[in-house]
């Protein structure tokens, strides 16, 4: 079998590698075009940071296409997908033939309409590409406008700020992470930012950058004005559906694909940032973009690829980690519910300081849930949401300090092994008394 | 590929696994030197890697990392740091060409919660960044030291 993977990130990557293990015979290449070993994305801040040099952001190991016996062609960007003819075109002329394809292509940076923002230090944050220009030109930069206070914006702005830099945040909405947390969880988070440094201006917008050549100033929507030697773009992504729609393939916002993760065209799939999946925390159809989906569609398509039917359910579109300074924050499922919600939430919330819970119950289940500044046993809740567990009996521990799995554990495994499994099954009768008495050391 | 089991009939909520835990992965292998340590340097104090909880009916459940097949921390990992090594089945973030960089995926993925996010000094060593801290199964020892120092021998080892 001949694969062809379009897409060296996690996606990509992860197919290639699980690929391998299905099929040891198969003929495996990785087509990237970004010149980069493959690294990973998340990591980019680190590297603008100074904490990591960029051989630190592989994921895999340096030799990853070599101990596979996998084909990375790098620095190789593709033209169009053939699907009649089963052929992928690259840009420099190559071809290369295929049994089974897998398009990985990720999403890019959009970019808003605001006039100046072709000019030179204006910089977009999703690439190795672009944390490696934002490093070399931070060297003489000294105050840096972030438009967006999302995750990549503020990555890169706390980044920034570990380097000296003055560094200014613009966000449109009321709020920092507006897609991720509630207005409270992200007061929290975005007064741990300030202490580091940041500056962070809300319900404000870039009207237009100004400068001859290179920025020298920012102009916002409030009619002031910021100096600026560099500006950041990170006001989302968009999914690279482009080769996908050439091909006659269906598409939407991103790829549509099954349950299967196959695609509208024959021996064609896809996974990663560039498909559409259903959430089940909020029935929605979404472009996720997070580093473990991805991961985990590369891993069920390439089984697929394989022959080896393997449904993708239980997907959770928003899932975030994330820490800049002091304070840790994890979001998880549908954690935005407003007041006018026709549907019937159950929100409980915990607030001590800098730690803030919040919970969103739907019939009884965990629909979604955010912790900030205690992040312990959050992806317990995580699962509760993901297996739809009937939580009824311990509604009122669920946010007790001594709530964990242990108070669940007899209602679900979460498809593991179980380590009570041995557990005798003449727990708590006389002769368990017995026992136990004596391996507390009572003798009766 | 080993993993750890639990006789839950035979615990008796004593928490020594939890002191063996912390002493094992203390500097020196001394617990109680380390948490006096930690706490004239107002730093936090070691972390267990297997916790002992209450389960519904009040009994005790030593929570134990399962070293997952197909381990959700480890597809979560953005550093691929975190591993499931191929021949033992132990699953670890340390030790390896990547490292943790305190990202938090892994806790946000693991069902269990046996994943305790790390600043202590003591611990992250010569890192810039903080670290994800689970069992590791005890690489400096044949058998973990949670299954040695439990009096009533409720974990043991088990490779299949």
């Amino acid at each position: 079998m001949k694969a062809v993977i379009i897409g060296g990130s996690a996606a990509g990557i992860q197919a290639a590698e699980e690929l391998r293990g299905l099929e040891p015979q198969a003929e495996i290449t990785v087509i990237s075009d970004e010149p980069h070993y493959p690294y990973s994305r998340c990591l980019i801040s680190r590297h603008v940071e100074g904490k990591l040099a960029p051989e630190g952001l592989r994921f895999r190991t340096g030799r990853f296409f070599e101990q596979h016996g996998i084909n990375g062609w790098l620095g190789s960007r593709v033209e169009r997908i053939n699907s009649e003819g089963k052929t992928v075109h690259l840009a420099d002329g190559r071809q290369a033939p295929y049994d089974r394809l897998l398009i990985a292509t990720g999403a890019r940076p959009f970019v808003p309409g605001i006039p100046g923002l072709k000019q030179g230090n204006v910089f977009t944050f999703h690439s190795m590409a672009d944390a490696e220009a934002i490093v070399s030109a931070a060297q003489d930069a000294r105050q840096v406008v972030v438009l967006g206070a999302g995750f990549a914006g503020l990555e890169a702005a706390y980044a920034l700020a570990r380097r000296g830099k003055q560094v200014t945040v613009v966000e449109r909405m009321g709020q920092i992470l507006p897609n991720q947390l509630d207005w409270t969880g992200s007061a929290i988070i975005q007064s741990d930012l300030e202490r580091s440094g940041v500056r962070i201006l809300l319900d404000n917008s870039v009207a237009a950058v100004e400068g001859s050549d290179a920025v020298s100033s920012v102009a916002l929507t409030d009619r002031s004005s910021l100096v600026a030697d560099m500006v950041i773009v990170a006001t989302g992504t968009r999914p690279n559906v482009e080769l996908a729609q050439q091909a006659g393939i269906a598409t939407q916002r991103g790829i549509i694909v099954d349950a299967y993760l196959q695609t509208s065209a024959p021996d064609i799939w896809a996974a990663g940032d560039v498909i559409e999946i259903d959430d089940i925390s909020t029935g929605r159809r979404l472009c996720s973009a997070t580093w473990v989906n991805a991961i985990l569609q590369g891993r069920f398509a390439a089984w697929n690829m394989a022959g080896r039917r393997r449904l993708y359910t239980d997907a959770v579109g928003i899932q975030n980690a994330v820490q800049f300074h002091h304070v840790p924050a994890i979001s998880f499922g549908q954690t935005l519910v407003g007041a006018d919600s026709a549907e019937d939430f159950e929100v409980m919330t915990l607030r001590q300081g800098q730690v803030y819970k919040k919970l969103v119950l739907q019939d009884d289940i965990l629909r979604g849930m955010i912790f900030v500044g205690d992040i312990a046993k959050a992806g317990f809740y995580a699962a509760l949401i993901r297996h739809r567990v009937d939580l009824s009996a311990v509604k009122q521990r669920l946010l007790d300090d001594d709530f964990s799995y242990a108070a669940v554990m007899d209602l679900n495994s979460f498809g593991q092994k179980n380590p009570y499994a041995n557990t005798d099954p003449a727990w708590e009768s006389d002769a368990f008394w017995a026992q136990r008495a004596q391996a507390a050391g009572i003798i009766r | 590929m080993k993993r750890l089991s639990v006789r839950l009939e035979r615990c008796t909520g004593c928490q020594r696994c939890e002191i063996g835990c912390m002493a094992e992965h203390a500097p020196g292998q001394d617990y109680y030197t380390a948490r006096a340590a930690a706490a004239a340097a107002k730093a936090p104090a070691p972390i267990t890697r297997i916790l002992v909880e209450s389960g519904g009916d009040g009994r005790a459940v030593p929570l134990v990392c399962r070293h997952c097949h197909e381990a959700l921390c480890v597809s979560a990992c953005m550093s691929g740091c975190m591993q499931k090594d191929p021949k033992t089945g132990i699953v670890t973030n340390m030790g390896h060409e990547q490292q943790c960089v305190g990202c938090w995926m892994c806790i946000m993925a693991c069902p269990y919660g046996v994943i305790t996010p790390s600043q202590d000094v003591a611990v992250i060593g010569g890192s810039p960044f903080a670290q994800a801290i689970k069992c590791d199964f005890c690489p400096q020892r044949d058998t973990p030291a949670c299954v040695e120092v439990c009096p009533n021998n409720a974990i043991e080892v088990l490779d299949d």
